[in-house]
C-alpha cells in the first residue's frame, strides 16, 4: 500500500505540465541521438548535464531518465536498419533486426522493437517499485569473484551462441579482451601494449571497434558481394502491423526477458548489454525454431529489445538506493545528480522522497511516450531505406568516421577503426563471430579488475572462485552453457551415425 | 607435405599471434611494491589462451563458411580490374586512409563531401547532381548539428566556417 501511495505522490510530480514537457522533449532527442551511430546514451545524458544544472532535481532526472530510454530505443533503430549499433546495448537486436530488414521487413521489426521495449520498460518499472530494497541488497552482497564470475557468464552465454564453431567463438572473445587491456592499468599505472604511443594511452574505445566491426565491416562485405555496381533491389519496409501469431510468439519472450533484463540491470556492470544478450541466448536455446535465429526471427528483435529497456530500468536500482552506478551511463547519470546537489544513497529515499518517486512515476509516462512517439515516426525513419545503394554505403562510411571523430578529435581513431573494419571483414569471410569480441571488450576491464582484487584479498589463491557458492554457481552455469553446444552437436552426430 | 586447410593455416596465424603476445606480456614491468597479482598476470593467462585455442583450432574441421562463397564472382570475371569485388574494398581502405590525413587540413565539410560523392561515383551511382546534392545536404546537416547544437569542434579547414 505503501508503495501505491508513493507512487500516486510520484504521479502527482511527474504530471506537472512542465515535467510532461521534460519527458517528452527527453525521450524525442534521446532517440534522436540514439539513431546516430556513435552516439549512444553516454554521450546524450552527458550533453544533458548543462541544461539540466540549473532545473529542479526530480525535473532533472525526468528529462534525463527519458533521453536515457530514447537513446537505447534510436540505438535499436540503427541496428536495425543499418546494422550499425551505436550502442553496445543494441548489437544483439541487429542479429535478427537486420536479416528481416533485408527482408522488406524493417517496419515489423521496428515495431516489434518499439513494443517489446514499452513492455519491458514498463513491466521493469513495477518490478523497480516493488522490489528494489530487496534486490538491491543481493547485489551488495555480489564481491570481486562474484563479479568476475558473472563475467565469464555472460561471455560464455554469447560464445556458445556461436553454435558453428565453439573455438572460433572463444578465440573471439580472447582477442576482445585482449584489445580491452590496451593503454594504462588503472590499478598500477602501468602502460601494457601500448608500443610507446600516446594515442594507445587511454585505450582502445568501444565505438571504434564496434563500428569498425560492424558498420565499416559490413561496408566491405556489402562492396564483396556487389553492393556497388549494379542497383540492389530495394527492400520495402514493410507492414508496422503484427498478425495475432506474430504477438502470441513474442509475447513469451518479451515477458521472460523483461524479467531477466531487470535483474540484470540491477546488477552492477551487468546492465543493457549483458541483459540483451542474455535475454536474447536464453530465447535461443528455449525456442524451438532456434536454428532460425540469426537469420531474421521476430523473437530475435523481441527477446533483446525488453530486456535492454528493462535493464536500464534495473540499472537505476543499485544507482537510487545505494548511490551505486552500475554502468557508464548511470555513472553520467550520478555525476548529473551530485551537480543538482542531490546524493543518492539510502538516505534518498527519506529525504529526496520528490526525486525518487517523481522518477519511477516518469518513467510509466516516458515508456508511454515512447511507444506514441516511435511508432508513428517508424516510417519516416525507415525512409533511410529508400536511398540508392551507392549513397547509403557512403553515408555509412561518413556516419562512421563523424561518429569516431566527433567523440575522440583523432585522426588515429580514423586509422583505427579502418583496422578494426577489416579486422571484421576477415572475421566474417573466416567464420569468427564477432559478438563475443565486442561483449568482452566491453567487459574485459571489469573482468580483470574484479579478477585482481579477488585475488589480493584472497593472498592470491585461486581457489577464492570456487569457495563462495555464488561464484562457483555462476561458473558451473557457465561451464554449462559451454558444454550444451558441445553435447547437442555430438547427440546430432550420433543421430546421423545411426 | 600435407596442404594446410583453412582452419589450419588460421591457427599459425593466431598461434604466432598468440606467442608474439605472450612475449610483449613477458615484458609488462612490474609493480614496484610486491602484490599477489601484477599487471602482467591478465594478459599472460590470455595469451596462454589464444595459443591453446589454436591448437584446438589447428585440428577442427573446417565447416563451410557463411560469406566467403557470396563474393560477386561475375564481377572479377568480366568486369574491368578496378570494379572488381577486391578492388573496391581496396580503393575504399585506401579513400578512408587519404580521409582521415586529409580531414583537418581541408576540413569536414569538404573532405566528407569528396569521400561521398566520390565513393557514390565510384560504386556505380550515375546521377551525378543527385549524388552532389544529396552528399553534401548530408554533411552540411551533420556538420551543422554537430558544431552549432551539440557544441562538438569538427575541422573547418580551407573553408571559412
Amino acid at each position: 500500500m505503501d508503495a501505491l501511495n508513493n507512487l500516486m505522490y510520484g504521479f502527482g510530480i511527474a504530471l506537472e505540465p512542465m515535467n510532461i514537457a521534460y519527458v517528452f522533449a527527453g525521450v524525442f532527442a534521446g532517440t534522436i541521438i540514439g539513431m546516430l551511430p556513435g552516439l549512444g546514451p553516454i554521450s546524450a545524458l552527458a550533453l544533458m548535464i548543462p541544461i539540466t544544472f540549473a532545473m529542479e532535481p526530480s525535473s532533472g532526472l525526468i528529462l534525463m531518465a527519458g533521453v536515457y530510454y530514447g537513446a537505447i530505443f534510436g540505438g535499436s533503430t540503427s541496428s536495425i536498419l543499418l546494422n550499425a549499433p551505436g550502442v553496445a546495448g543494441t548489437v544483439a537486436t541487429s542479429f535478427d533486426g537486420y536479416p528481416m530488414a533485408k527482408q522488406g521487413k524493417a517496419g515489423k521489426a521496428l515495431a516489434i522493437a518499439a513494443y517489446s521495449s514499452f513492455v519491458g520498460g514498463t513491466v521493469s518499472v513495477i518490478f523497480l517499485m516493488l522490489v528494489a530494497p530487496l534486490l538491491s541488497k543481493v547485489a551488495v552482497s555480489f564481491g570481486p569473484a562474484e563479479y568476475f564470475a558473472l563475467m565469464v557468464l555472460g561471455l560464455t552465454a554469447v560464445v556458445s551462441l556461436s553454435d558453428k564453431s565453439l573455438v572460433k567463438g572463444l578465440i573471439a572473445a580472447v582477442v576482445g579482451v585482449m584489445i580491452s587491456i590496451v593503454g594504462i592499468d588503472m590499478q598500477t599505472g602501468t602502460e601494457r601494449f601500448t608500443f610507446n604511443s600516446i594515442n594507445l594511452l587511454d585505450g582502445i574505445d568501444f565505438l571504434v571497434v564496434a563500428l569498425g566491426i560492424f558498420a565499416l565491416a559490413e561496408v566491405f562485405y556489402m562492396l564483396l558481394r556487389g553492393g556497388g555496381g549494379k542497383e540492389a533491389p530495394r527492400n520495402a519496409i514493410g507492414s508496422l502491423k503484427l498478425t495475432r501469431s506474430e504477438v502470441g510468439q513474442i509475447a513469451g519472450p518479451v515477458s521472460r526477458s523483461s524479467v531477466l533484463g531487470f535483474f540484470t540491470g540491477v546488477l552492477p556492470g551487468a546492465g543493457a548489454t549483458i541483459g540483451s544478450f542474455l535475454g536474447y541466448s536464453m530465447e535461443k536455446r528455449i525456442a524451438k525454431d532456434g536454428d532460425t535465429f540469426g537469420k531474421g526471427n521476430i523473437k530475435g528483435v523481441a527477446a533483446p529489445e525488453a530486456a535492454n529497456n528493462a535493464a536500464c530500468t534495473g540499472s537505476f536500482v543499485p544507482l537510487l538506493t545505494l548511490g551505486v552506478p552500475g554502468s557508464g551511463t548511470t555513472a553520467v547519470l550520478l555525476g548529473a545528480l551530485l551537480v543538482m546537489g542531490v546524493t543518492p544513497g539510502p538516505m534518498m529515499l527519506e529525504q529526496r522522497p520528490d526525486v525518487f518517486w517523481g522518477v519511477v512515476a516518469s518513467m510509466y509516462i516516458g515508456n508511454i511516450f515512447l511507444l506514441v512517439l516511435n511508432l508513428p515516426l517508424i516510417p519516416l525513419i525507415a525512409k533511410i531505406l529508400d536511398l540508392p545503394k551507392p549513397l547509403l554505403l557512403s553515408l555509412i562510411l561518413i556516419f562512421c568516421m563523424i561518429g569516431v571523430y566527433g567523440m575522440s578529435f583523432s585522426v588515429f581513431d580514423l586509422l583505427l577503426l579502418l583496422g578494426f573494419g577489416l579486422l571484421g571483414l576477415g572475421m566474417r569471410l573466416f567464420g569468427f563471430p564477432a559478438a563475443p569480441l565486442i561483449l568482452a571488450l566491453i567487459l574485459g576491464n571489469i573482468m580483470e579488475e574484479s579478477m585482481r582484487r579477488a585475488l589480493q584479498i584472497s593472498g592470491g589463491d585461486w581457489m577464492t572462485f570456487v569457495d563462495k557458492p555464488i561464484s562457483l554457481s555462476l561458473l558451473l552455469i557457465a561451464l554449462l552453457s559451454l558444454g550444451l553446444p558441445l553435447l547437442k552437436k555430438r547427440r546430432k552426430k550420433a543421430a546421423v551415425a545411426e | 607435405m600435407t596442404k594446410l586447410n583453412t582452419n589450419q593455416w588460421l591457427a599459425v596465424v593466431l598461434a604466432l599471434f598468440a606467442a608474439a603476445y605472450l612475449a610483449m606480456a613477458w615484458q609488462v614491468p612490474t609493480f614496484p611494491l610486491p602484490r599477489p597479482v601484477d599487471s602482467d598476470l591478465f594478459p599472460k593467462v590470455l595469451g596462454a589462451a589464444l595459443l591453446l585455442l589454436s591448437i584446438f583450432l589447428f585440428f577442427e574441421k573446417p565447416g563451410a563458411i557463411a560469406g566467403a562463397d557470396e563474393i560477386d564472382s561475375d564481377a572479377s570475371r568480366h568486369g574491368p580490374l578496378w570494379l572488381t569485388p577486391w578492388a573496391r574494398v581496396i580503393v575504399t581502405a585506401l579513400a578512408i586512409a587519404a580521409y582521415a590525413f586529409l580531414l583537418v587540413p581541408l576540413g569536414f565539410v569538404l573532405a566528407s563531401t569528396l569521400l561521398c560523392v566520390g565513393l557514390t561515383a565510384y560504386y556505380g551511382y550515375r546521377r551525378h547532381g543527385v549524388n552532389l546534392l544529396t552528399s553534401l545536404g548530408v554533411v552540411l546537416a551533420l556538420y551543422l548539428t554537430m558544431t552549432r547544437v551539440m557544441d562538438v569542434y569538427l575541422p573547418t579547414g580551407v573553408l571559412p566556417f
